[in-house]
């Protein structure tokens, strides 16, 4: 892999992580929410990450296959919402309280959201710090013909 | 031997092409330090670059990719560190910069030849 692919790999790790933040961002937006389209409360959305081969298809993914076997890229397999129990809250006087007066709240643990939103941040600056080394090794690699 | 053909050029060159498989491993493992069941990979630097020197004519054989052992995995199956990948990085950047400073050099020697007259 040259030193452009690494560039490419790194930004697919930044666009993962990007989306990991942004659904934490979501799930922490609506730790309150009682009406979905769907019907009932909100329901915690999470990422499921996959290694893959760069460049996944077609003619550069049966030549990259020949050289580059072992980086892998990263991916958003799928976004998933998580089905565990609503949270129930006694509070009659809300108007989606049901007849024993307790509201389905979403599963959304405002913690474990944060947890997730500053591994989520760390990651991604881990990979501008990659990106920020390759680019310099490239400049450096410039700088011979100069 | 001719000026251009150096057996410092070929080195440097073994080098160079060395650094960037291991930035490539480096990149890969940082890219998936939140993948679940990913194991970190590099190349054995030392031992591939005294290989490489070695093996002199025919096609370049490519580096053996090895598991890195003696990490420690996390519940999901993963065992990137974050430390040993970006104190790596680091290395490798600073490594390749030195390499090409020290290309630089060779290729000033065949300028000033050039330029003996």
């Amino acid at each position: 892999m040259n030193l452009f692919g690494m560039m490419q790999l790194s930004g697919s790790a930044l666009l993962a992580e990007r989306e990991r933040a942004e659904l934490t961002a979501t799930n922490l937006a609506n730790a309150e929410t009682t009406r979905t389209v769907e019907g009932g409360p909100y329901r915690k959305q999470n990422v499921v990450f996959q290694a893959s081969h760069p460049f996944a298809t077609g003619f550069a993914a049966t030549l990259a296959s020949f050289t580059d076997i072992h980086t892998q890229t990263v991916q958003v397999a799928r976004v998933f919402e998580d089905h565990s129990a609503p949270i129930r809250r006694f509070d009659p006087s809300h108007p989606d309280a049901d007849a024993t007066g307790y509201v389905d709240l979403p599963n959304v643990n405002p913690v474990e959201e944060i947890v997730d939103l500053v591994e989520a941040a760390r990651s991604y600056q881990m990979n501008v710090s990659a990106i920020q080394t390759t680019k310099a090794m490239i400049q450096a690699a410039i700088q011979i013909a100069a | 031997m001719s000026v251009m053909n150096t057996s410092q050029l070929s080195l440097i060159e073994k080098f160079l092409d060395l650094a960037t498989v291991r930035q490539s491993l480096l990149v890969s493992n940082i890219a998936n330090v939140d993948t679940p069941g990913y194991r970190a990979q590099d190349i054995d630097f030392h031992g591939e670059l005294v290989r490489a020197l070695n093996q002199d004519v025919g096609v370049p054989v490519p580096a053996t990719v090895r598991q890195v052992p003696g990490l420690l995995s996390r519940p999901d199956g993963n065992n990137v560190s974050v430390d040993r990948e970006g104190l790596l990085l680091a290395e490798t950047q600073l490594k390749y910069q030195a390499a090409i400073q020290a290309m630089r050099s060779e290729f000033s020697l065949v300028r000033a030849a050039v330029n003996a007259t």
